[in-house]
């Protein structure tokens, strides 16, 4: 399988163009930074839970809801119709679509990150793990998007979801009250936070290996689900 | 002549709805051939078979000799162009960079966007964000990105249903020359008029069914009454039979100088399509 590139960058360019002009929708990205400025401002934002509140925020707002808005409105527009009827293949189609997504999503934490002053121990490690964690968030968003008949309806399923991977991180501290929330320990958010732990006690690769693989486990997983799904959408 | 769609007892249904019944007919390349039917007859359903958009509950369709299913190959989707009554454009984009697009993923070159925009004539509002025009303008941008590809096949659902007279013309030529150059086009209308100007042989689809193929003047000519109606100074309408005795009272109405005008008696593709199918086409 040959992966063309020049489709690839014409697809993402086609979203860049449409996403700058799509205001209902881009002026959610910056909402993550100014949350960040604001804990930093109120001196509430010095300790590792609330760098990564914002962060899995920023997670579920540009990676999960961008993304879903993205592959909807081309449903809704019928444009995704002319996409799948192209000679671009399915993954070039979903790399292309989730490009703009992952850029806009790695930009948005790393202002997060700027404005709450949060400078990790390890940065190789963290943006590993960033990366790892985005394509779980955009393959969830990709599958709202394809499941949805029309923006409004993504923005709607796309709701629970940012607010379990937002605030979920307070989820395990349930757990003994409620034992069947022991499993929330292995949602991606909750692991990207004990990365961001360790990383910042002097963790090794070595030591977040364990928290990564979950995290890669959830991406590959969603990853296949959106792949299916999208092309069960092929044939109507 | 070589075959480039061939439908052989295709059927469609959905849950206990049958959509299409039966469909046999076959399509030469070169030819412009012409589906007509009223709403719901299942002229799109045919088109998303034979463009891999639904599979068939029975029968086999086959595109370039080849299983529909081979159009899940993206490189066998390089062959085909589709314009459907809702092809989806971008609105917030220009038209230039709607076009723009799919040259690169049907990797032609940029170049080839001028050629297409003359063809359906807005090759000056290319800057023009598509949002802001009219549905007739939108249909003719649908139609430019269809052809940017030159395809060896072009499926075309409703091309004009909202088009004026004029832009209607245009895309006409357009299409002509698209055919001259070899492009097969299959097309799907209720215009009658304009499947009698642009096809070369027509299918007439009710209910899911074939009711009857050909080329329109086949079809006319087996359908005809063969009388001429002949108009008369006095204000007089005659309708002659054809034969010796028909030609005799023309000849004695014509020594006589009392003929103002002859028509032949030919029927329309929509008197046809009623007389088969008992259905007006709207």
């Amino acid at each position: 399988m040959t992966i063309s590139w020049k489709r690839i960058h014409a697809i993402f360019m086609k979203d860049y163009k449409d996403f700058s002009r799509n205001l209902a929708v881009s002026l959610i990205i910056f909402l993550p930074p100014v949350l960040a400025a604001f804990y930093s401002r109120t001196g509430n934002g010095g300790s590792i839970e609330t760098y990564y509140m914002v962060i899995n925020m920023a997670f579920g707002m540009v990676a999960a809801f961008v993304q879903s808005c993205l592959i909807a409105e081309e449903k809704e527009k019928n444009t995704l119709r002319g996409l799948m009827l192209s000679p671009a293949s399915t993954t070039e189609i979903l790399i292309g679509k989730s490009s703009l997504s992952l850029v806009l999503t790695l930009l948005t934490i790393a202002l997060s990150a700027l404005f709450s002053n949060y400078r990790p121990a390890n940065i190789g490690l963290i943006v590993l793990a960033l990366f790892v964690s985005a394509i779980f968030y955009i393959a969830l968003g990709t599958m709202v998007g394809l499941f949805a008949k029309t923006v409004m309806e993504a923005s709607l399923y796309v709701t629970p979801i940012i607010l379990l991977f937002s605030f979920g991180t307070m989820l395990p501290l349930l757990a003994e009250q409620y034992p069947a929330l022991q499993a929330t320990a292995y949602l991606p958010n909750i692991q990207l936070l004990e990365i961001g732990t360790k990383v910042e006690r002097g963790g090794s690769f070595t030591d977040i290996l364990p928290q990564l693989a979950v995290i890669l486990a959830w991406g590959v997983v969603a990853s296949f689900a959106a792949v299916s799904l999208y092309k069960k959408r092929l044939i109507d | 002549m070589e075959t480039i769609i061939e439908m052989k007892h295709v059927e469609k249904r959905f849950g206990n709805e049958t959509a299409l019944a039966q469909l046999d007919f076959h399509v030469n390349r070169g030819e412009i051939f012409g589906f007509l039917g009223p709403s719901g007859s299942g002229k799109t359903t045919t088109i998303k078979i034979l463009t891999g958009q639904l599979l068939p509950t029975g029968g086999n369709a086959s595109v370039f000799g080849k299983s529909v299913s081979s159009l899940k190959q993206p490189v066998n989707r390089k062959r085909f162009g589709v314009l459907t009554d809702n092809s989806g454009l971008y609105g917030r984009l220009s038209i230039y960079d709607n076009l723009k697009l799919y040259c690169d993923l049907y990797e032609v070159p940029r170049t080839k966007i001028a050629d297409v925009l003359a063809i359906v004539q807005l090759q000056h509002e290319q800057q023009k964000r598509v949002s802001a025009l009219s549905k007739g303008m939108r249909q003719r941008v649908a139609l430019a990105r269809a052809l940017l590809h030159e395809p060896e096949l072009l499926f075309l659902d409703e091309p004009t249903s909202a088009l004026d007279p004029v832009n209607t013309l245009h895309i006409y030529d357009g299409l002509r020359a698209l055919n001259d150059r070899g492009t097969t086009i299959f097309l799907t209308t209720h215009d009658m008029q304009e499947a009698e100007t642009l096809c070369d042989r027509v299918a007439f689809l009710n209910n899911g069914q074939i009711q009857l193929i050909g080329s329109p003047e086949e079809l006319k000519k087996q359908f005809s009454d063969s009388t001429l109606t002949v108009a008369l100074k006095n204000g007089e309408s005659i309708a002659l039979p054809s034969g010796q005795e028909g030609a005799q009272q023309l000849f004695d109405y014509m020594k006589e100088d009392q003929v103002d005008t002859i028509h032949s008696n030919e029927p329309t593709l929509g008197d046809i399509f009623i007389q088969v199918t008992g259905r007006k086409l709207a």
